[in-house]
């Protein structure tokens, strides 16, 4: 095979017992690898109903065609599972090395199954696999696990890792690479915890082989000028990273605040881009085959959050300070860093705080639930200190640690919580922006802005501009985002990629790289059959069109200040033009005309 | 009238934020005041041939000006308008 290396590696933590088997060339061809060809695998392979922390549920490590290739901007890897915030299916999309690692070590995909009786990690030299005691490692940080394991393996090794968030199985823990990149989204990190699996070390020397070499570099080639001509992927992403939405954003007045209570925030600009990289900011970084860098190494002085590492994020620092009442950027990049350390997704950690925050200004939570800290909007010492309580699942971090749905439903007040299929949402109010709310309502892993981001259209203009506010045309744009990244991110390309290419250079690398011929129409369809098939398995998970919904806060209380004041998000405009144009029927179910055409009949 | 400059564009303006008393109709005539009081840079950074630059984003209210009529989108004298390069993320 070209593209792929046609070895699939399995570890059975169970039985300690390492295999491999052929990647099926027919699979890879119809899913093309990492968020798709996993899909696939666990579709055939995971009951859906399957506890998430049981060792009945399997992770699976998976890299695209892309991965450990020149193509630019392809240092993507997706994270298949369970996920134990949702009970959906959860693929989570990291950055970093690790990914192209894995692939030239040998691995289309690596699936870990079972469960070992005391911790372990696994360390992979190309063909070499070894499962090691790892209950010395246990119970570290995640960069202390990196520098230990990468002292006992290789210096060179690159760490898929959890930290205590993950070993306390914090619903909504990480696994981490190369110290500071997130699998973020949907606990991936606790799965890996209730295995006892603390890490995965890999060293890689082998080479990916190409289909076409000539037709292959010139691709590559076009596809990298056009990043790099492009005014986002070639400047303004290196100069500010991803947190320079953080004004635009405001300013029309989508940037929810205070647990969604409002969608302004006066002060954004002191927690905006343009501020870290003026006060914080050493140098940008990126990922591997990647010249743009967005990636933020920074730094923070003030003596009370000193520290260095890489971030924060433009969700980041939204929710860990807008969305708490926080314009701090010292204590939210504090936050972060520890985050970072302790292996938590920094999106549902601020979003579950100011959920907390909302019901201690209640009154449904008092000092006593709070261990005497007054969690009050804007207390942004106070934050910083749940962080690290959720981390290590101390005190009232036990219950934060549970995410925001299982919080406020156990306080007995589930409308407090800003989630869909129990995930928090990222930083764009769908009460401003239409078509992100049926994005995030519709979206296969719960909440998530990744999965389809329409704001590119709705707010920033990219490719084109459609107005924020109507809901006219936004089911056809959130399936075509969705559709697109599915495929996208099978690829192991990443989405700021797209700012300077799309589906039609995509198609084109993976053609000649793979030696299958696909269309521009056949690539995207290929992300259609991805989304289906996700959509499948969560309709056997339980889920219902039911759970494709907002939290009632959306639907029906007014933003309060700024630009979009007294717009709420109009779904039922939007959703049943959604599942029409998806060939569903009207309780969300695909259709046997559609599955059939997908091929997944 | 109030304007709020943002990333590029606060470095080409050094300013962060100013109030512009120079009365204009419309987004195109301010515009075209601001590149003439900022110099090249800003001009080729906002300006087009035929009106405004395709990849900035020019809010007037919060309100995107590629809805409002572009450089024809009407003005008033207490009006907030915040320009932006192009930007991305997420």
């Amino acid at each position: 095979m070209f593209g792929w290396t046609g070895t699939i590696l399995r570890v059975d933590l169970t039985q300690r017992r390492v295999t491999r088997e052929a990647t099926d060339p027919q699979h890879a061809k119809m899913y093309i690898g990492a968020r798709g060809l996993g899909t696939k695998f666990m579709y055939d392979e995971v009951d859906p109903r399957v506890d998430p922390l049981s060792p009945g549920n399997k992770l699976l490590f998976a890299p695209g065609p892309f991965s450990g290739t020149h193509v630019p901007s392809a240092g993507r890897y997706d994270l298949i599972t369970k996920g134990p915030l949702t009970g959906a299916i959860a693929a989570s999309n990291c950055g970093g090395t690790f990914g192209a690692e894995l692939k030239q070590a040998g691995y289309d995909m690596l699936i870990v199954e079972g469960r070992a009786e005391k911790p372990v990690y696994v360390w992979i030299k190309d063909d070499q696999v070894k499962i090691r005691d790892a209950g010395h490692i246990w119970g570290q940080s995640v960069p202390d696990t990196t520098r230990m394991i990468q002292a006992e393996t290789d210096e060179d090794a690159r760490l898929a890792c959890i930290g205590p968030a993950g070993e306390k199985m914090v619903l909504f823990a990480c696994v981490m690479n190369e110290m500071h990149r997130a699998a973020g989204r949907s606990g991936v990190g606790a799965v890996m915890g209730s295995k006892n699996l603390k890490a995965i070390a890999v060293v890689g020397t082998g080479r990916v082989k190409v289909a076409d070499g000539e037709a292959f570099a010139s691709a590559v080639l076009k596809a990298q000028q056009r990043i790099q001509a492009h005014p986002i992927g070639g400047e303004a992403l290196k100069a500010y990273g991803t947190n320079v939405l953080m004004n635009v954003i405001n300013e029309v007045g989508g940037l929810p605040t205070r647990n969604h209570r409002d969608a302004h925030f006066p002060n954004a600009d002191k927690v905006g881009g343009e501020m870290l990289s003026a006060k914080y900011l050493l140098r940008p970084k990126a990922c591997t085959s990647c010249s743009i860098s967005c990636g933020r190494f920074t730094r923070v002085t003030n003596p009370k959050y000193a520290g260095e590492g890489e971030g924060p994020e433009y969700e980041t620092s939204w929710a860990l300070g807008p969305e708490c009442g926080i314009d701090d950027l010292d204590a939210i990049t504090k936050a972060n860093y520890l985050c970072n350390e302790l292996g938590i997704d920094t999106i549902s950690m601020g979003v579950t705080i100011a959920c907390a925050m909302d019901m201690y200004q209640a009154g449904i939570l008092t000092l006593e639930d709070t261990d005497g800290l007054p969690l009050n909007f804007g207390n942004a010492e106070a934050m910083v200190e749940m962080v690290r309580k959720t981390g290590l699942r101390q005190g009232f971090g036990d219950k934060l640690a549970l995410g925001s749905y299982r919080l406020a439903e156990g306080c007995g007040h589930p409308e407090y919580s800003m989630s869909v299929k129990k995930q928090e949402p990222a930083a764009y109010d769908p009460r401003a922006i239409q078509g992100i709310g049926l994005e995030y309502a519709t979206s296969n892993r719960g909440a998530c802005h990744v999965r389809g981001y329409t704001i590119a259209s709705e707010v920033l203009g990219n490719p084109t501009k459609i107005d924020q506010h109507i809901t006219q045309g936004k089911a056809e744009l959130a399936i075509t985002f969705q559709n697109l990244t599915a495929a996208l991110d099978s690829s192991g390309a990443c989405l700021f990629a797209t700012f300077g290419i799309g589906q039609d250079e995509l198609a084109e690398m993976l053609s000649a790289l793979t030696g299958v011929p696909y269309s521009t129409e056949e690539f995207l369809k290929v992300g259609e059959r991805i989304w289906n098939l996700e959509r499948l398995w969560n309709l056997k998970a339980g889920f219902t069109a039911k759970d494709d919904t907002l939290p009632q806060r959306l639907l029906q209380e007014p933003i309060q200040t700024g630009p979009s004041r007294g717009k709420v998000n109009r779904l039922d405009q939007m959703l049943p033009e959604y599942y029409k144009l998806r060939g569903w029927d009207g309780d969300g179910i695909p259709g046997q005309e559609k599955l059939q055409e997908l091929s997944l009949v | 009238m109030k304007i709020r400059y943002f990333a590029r564009i606060r470095e080409l303006t050094g300013e962060n934020e100013v109030k512009w008393d120079k009365p204009a109709d419309t987004l195109g005539m301010l515009m075209h005041d601001l590149a003439d009081h900022y110099g090249q840079g800003f001009r080729r950074r906002v300006l087009a041939d035929d009106g405004l630059s395709s990849t900035i984003i020019v809010l007037v209210n919060g309100y995107d000006a590629r809805h409002l009529g572009g450089t024809d989108a009407p003005l008033r004298p207490d009006d907030t308008v915040s320009i932006f390069p192009p930007i991305g993320g997420g």
